[in-house]
């Protein structure tokens, strides 16, 4: 069993349900190969840094989990087939550093409340789950370069 | 050359803070490492020490492929703070 975590990012012109509905069969695609769901985070709909397949919005959703590394490639054909997916993203944490890395995650994303999963479609302008979403374990350098930068300009 | 002055004192900001492990996800961390064009930064001008440019290249690469950061910023589609716009 090795750790993984899978970003995907859902299609925006779903409705609530539609969204939930395709991230449960997801979820679902994982537990059926043998992967055990650490936890999940919703970061909720999110403006896209580019369009993907002309959609400037997307509905943006993090699993971790642990799972046979024979799975991956299975997990990752079938997300290649759902086509409510714009994106998929899958990350390997292998080494002693990673692994702490994704522990720490998983605390993390267990510790924050459900975060609000139900986000109106496309209109919403600025989605909540964000908030407690956004910041994570090393922010602290976060907080740091941004004001350096800024102050030597 | 406004680029170049813009760092003075040439040290890792990462092994300051003692980074360990970077996240993709956070895109407000990885700020400092791009440039105004979202081109990742050199580490002669931002002093990254070679084993933190490697994690933030990958971590970027990263989060560009998730399309939390844009590859390019061309001039037809300027965004004046394309971070704001994203959260």
């Amino acid at each position: 069993m090795r750790h993984y975590e899978n970003l995907v990012i859902v299609k925006p012109t779903f409705t609530a349900e539609e969204i939930q509905a395709s991230v449960k069969a997801v979820e679902e695609v994982i537990t059926s190969n043998g992967g055990e769901i650490a936890a999940t985070n919703a970061m909720g709909m999110r403006k896209l840094a580019y369009p993907i397949e002309k959609n400037e919005r997307g509905y943006y959703y993090v699993i971790y989990y642990s799972v046979a590394p024979a799975a991956i490639a299975e997990i990752e054909r079938r997300f290649r087939i759902n086509e409510d997916l714009l994106r998929f993203i899958t990350i390997k944490y292998d080494s002693n550093r990673e692994v702490k890395a994704w522990n720490e995650l998983v605390k993390k994303a267990n510790k924050a409340p459900e975060a609000p999963k139900a986000e109106e479609a496309p209109a919403t302008e600025a989605p909540v789950a964000e908030a407690q979403t956004e910041e994570a374990p090393k922010a602290e350098e976060a907080t740091e370069a941004p004001a350096t930068e800024a102050a030597a300009e | 050359m406004s680029e170049k002055r813009k760092y003075k004192k040439r040290y890792c900001k990462y092994c300051e803070a003692k980074v360990d492990f970077m996240d993709y996800k956070e895109v407000a961390s990885l700020r400092f490492s791009l440039s105004e064009r979202y081109k990742i930064m050199p580490r002669r001008l931002t002093g990254n020490c070679k084993r933190h440019q490697d994690m933030i290249t990958v971590v970027i690469k990263r989060a560009r492929a998730a399309a939390l950061v844009p590859y390019t910023v061309s001039r037809k589609q300027v965004v004046t703070a394309p971070f704001e716009n994203l959260k």
